[in-house]
């Protein structure tokens, strides 16, 4: 099988894998209990945490570990709306991930003044428009890092430092689900993560808020996480979490050097093909590791159907509605339409990706295409 | 003091000498849907009985029952003594609760003897027990026309007392009208086709049309969960899962654009027909409903009969579609029914398809290429399920 869907979620490091069942059979202890046993485990989390809060270079005291990735990003929000009293005006992007732009819709049910900026052809936030909508009653701000669908990498950090000139009271968030270690780290107040995306089990991310950042937590409870997410510490899995990071961070440029050769060769491979379309920024612009194309004239869910009948997995731009024709909100705001929309495909690659499939899966879709093509509505 | 299930049925009263036979098949449909908890069915006097089920699957049968086809509604009762005092202390308690239910209550009593050796008879069982009955709860008042509650007291080999009539599917018993065959697309539509058939005592087995690639994986798991939620009213469900894909595909390359819905269609409808006649079904069932969609239009549906022999049932051909979603929702089948993975297959779906096809233009075109060495693979390569419904709750 030739995995390319490494944005939807990455199979676990052996090794990751080996110490979660280390700490779920010998090394079982609850972290919050007074005996030795669980003492040893409760430095072991905190060495952890010291590690990975150390990609961001924030302190372990501005990590805190949740669910994934869906939980971070509502959190920020609700967490940072939770310590004001006003209404204020809260602004996000039109290609943000469901798990920020719905609760930034629910938020706008409540009255808040919400304010979604567009994005360029390439899916990179619209600065200019950006920076206008700043104000002085801007509260919270959250801009994805990297886009999931098309892997535009928007320059968080220089963002940051335009809403802290502007709007000085607002929080700036970032959903780097799809960038965390393996893009360079940023400077915001809060940044959120998902562990399965990289190499770690499901059911484990972090949420990072820097020190003086206004937060209320949610979940009630025992007051694990500072006291801002109680319930009992995820152990094995933040322990897995711990050990696929370091593992990636040992070869992080080898990592990026070959994810970037799989997906230039994929996408060389596939440029010769007729009406195929690179969606997004240059190849050079946007993340090595994401490839979003149309091939115009073939339903992308059929694509896939048929490249998974080869053991070729990759994603669909657009979800497949037959009935609701729903369209990909993503690609509609970059001004992507009609058959370009239908025909897109997005592969996302890991390090374990070679050029050889890169090669094996552009002649799959050139053969598949030379099939589906003889077949158009009429 | 014993719980026991009432049955009622009613059409089948209407079978004359075939009576055993409805009744034997409702029997047993009853014992299959109790599956799992402990009761002995017995039949008796134009009413069966279910008698033995402990109390904490009381409810949960009662839910399986109203499945159940041909029963039209069942009463929780208690079985007694026939002893008065007894008789009448069952019933008293009975309305206790009731009055605890509700303000104003208004009942009635309605006895019925079929032991004639009884001391009372039935027009006295009902005049001295309203007394009690009002002496006792002086809130409470006698309304002979629209009772709230009618306190049924049966004398038979036991009194049996009840207060309570839970209306059930009505219907035939499964298996009292023999085989059919439905053909089930993932849509809203045939489900309740196939609802309504096995309601008039039908046993099902269905026919699914698949295009991989241009259906995914996802709906053909679709139409196997649609089965199954069927399946919990009409029994276990034999599925055939037809591979199409290369029969689509030859219609688009050989057959006017316009035409192909009707022949792609058609070709359906005989190859369903093949595995009917080899299932034992004597006609085909379908979800459509007059004038719908553009094949679904009387001359559509003229064109599509001729491709068969044995009978299409169309259980919704007068329906709306409006209604026909509010059955999906009834029976449960909707939620599934609605999930987006139907077709990717739109590319097949002509842009402007003929509304009143040429039943002679239909023929000829469908002649012009030769099917039947397809129509042979695409059976040979079906893949036959058998769907059986488990309750979540009894496993």
């Amino acid at each position: 099988m030739i995995y390319f869907d490494n944005s939807a979620t990455t199979r676990v490091y052996k090794a990751a894998a080996d110490i979660a069942v280390e700490y779920m059979l010998n090394l079982y202890h609850n972290p919050a209990a007074a005996y030795s046993p669980a003492v040893s485990v409760e430095r072991a989390v905190s060495l952890s945490r010291q590690r990975i809060a150390s990609y961001m270079k924030m302190d372990s005291s501005e990590l805190i570990f949740t669910s994934g990735g869906t939980e971070s990003n509502n959190i920020a929000l609700s967490g940072a709306l939770g310590a004001r009293r006003d209404k204020c005006r809260i602004i996000t992007t039109a290609v943000e991930h469901p798990s920020v732009y719905e609760p930034f819709l629910a938020y706008k049910a409540k009255g808040y003044d919400v304010v979604i900026i567009g994005v360029d052809s390439t899916g990179r936030i619209d600065e200019d428009a950006f920076i206008a909508a700043l104000d002085a009653n801007t509260g919270f701000v959250s801009i994805m890092h990297v886009n999931n669908e098309v892997g535009s990498v928007n320059d968080i950090s220089r963002l940051y430092r335009a809403v802290k000139q502007r709007a000085p009271r607002a929080i700036f968030h970032s959903d780097g689900v799809q960038a965390f270690v393996k893009m360079p780290s940023v400077n915001c107040d809060m940044y959120s993560f998902s562990g399965h995306k990289l190499y770690a089990p499901k059911g484990v991310g972090g949420l990072f808020i820097k020190r003086g950042t206004p937060f209320v937590g949610g979940q009630l409870g025992g007051g694990q996480e500072n006291n801002l997410r109680s319930g009992t510490t995820n152990v094995p899995s933040i322990m897995a979490l711990d050990t696929s990071l370091e593992a990636y961070m040992k070869s992080h440029s080898e990592n990026t050097a070959s994810m970037l050769s799989v997906k230039t060769r994929l996408y060389n491979n596939l440029s010769s093909i007729k009406d195929a379309i690179l969606n997004g920024p240059s190849i050079e612009e946007s993340v090595p590791y994401i490839l979003n194309m149309s091939f115009l004239g073939v339903r992308g869910e059929v694509l896939l159907n048929s490249l998974s009948e080869k053991g070729i997995i990759v994603s669909t731009g657009s979800a497949c509605a037959a009935r609701h024709r729903g369209k990909n909100r993503i690609l509609t705001a970059m001004g992507i339409r009609d058959d370009r929309q239908d025909g897109a495909i997005r592969f996302s690659f890991s390090p374990e990706n070679t050029v050889w499939e890169a090669d094996i899966a552009a002649q799959a879709i050139e053969d598949s295409l030379k099939m589906l093509r003889r077949f158009r509505r009429r | 003091m014993e719980r026991v299930l009432l049955v009622r049925y009613t059409e089948i009263h209407l079978k004359g000498l075939n009576r055993p036979f409805f009744e034997q098949k409702l029997i047993d449909n009853i014992k299959r849907a109790l599956y799992g908890i402990k009761a002995n069915v017995e039949r008796e006097q134009g009413r069966i009985y279910i008698i033995g089920i402990s109390d904490d699957v009381f409810d949960e049968a009662i839910e399986r029952l109203k499945r159940v086809f041909g029963i039209h509604s069942i009463s929780p009762a208690y079985a007694v003594d026939k002893d008065w005092d007894t008789v009448v202390a069952t019933a008293l308690s009975l309305i206790e609760k009731q009055v605890a239910l509700r303000e104003n209550l208004t009942f009635k009593v309605f006895a019925r003897r079929s032991d004639k050796h009884y001391f009372m008879n039935s027009d006295g069982i009902n005049r001295e027990l309203g007394h009690l009955v009002l002496e006792r709860f002086p809130s409470v008042r006698v309304d002979i026309h629209e009772p709230q509650i009618k306190l049924s007291v049966e004398i038979r080999d036991k009194a049996y007392i009840y207060a309570e009539e839970i209306p059930c599917s009505k219907g035939m018993p499964v298996g009292s009208s023999g085989k059919a065959t439905l053909l089930i697309s993932g849509g809203i539509d045939s489900p309740v086709a196939g609802y309504f058939m096995a309601k008039r005592g039908i046993v099902l087995s269905a026919v699914h049309f698949f295009s991989f690639p241009y259906t995914s994986d996802r709906a053909r798991d679709k139409v196997v969960e649609l089965t199954r939620l069927l399946s919990s009213y009409a029994g276990n469900i034999k599925l055939f899962l037809v591979p199409f894909t290369e029969i689509q595909e030859a219609i688009y390359e050989n057959c006017p654009s316009k035409e192909t819905t009707v022949i792609m269609r058609r070709l359906m409808m005989k190859i369903s027909e093949m595995i009917a006649i080899s299932e034992g079904s004597r006609a085909l069932i379908t979800g459509e409903a007059l004038g719908q969609v553009a094949s679904q239009t009387l001359e559509s549906i003229c064109a599509t009969d001729d491709a068969v022999r044995i009978p299409v049932l169309r259980p919704l051909i007068g329906f709306d579609k409006d209604d026909i979603m509010d059955w999906a929702r009834r029976i449960g089948t909707y939620e599934t029914s609605i999930l987006p993975y139907e077709d990717c297959c739109t590319v097949f779906v002509p842009k402007h398809p003929v509304t009143k096809p040429v039943l002679e233009d239909i023929r000829a075109s469908e002649a012009s290429f030769d099917f039947s060495d397809m129509i042979d693979r695409a059976i040979e390569k079906t893949e036959a399920l058998s769907v059986k419904y488990s309750d979540p709750k009894a496993i």
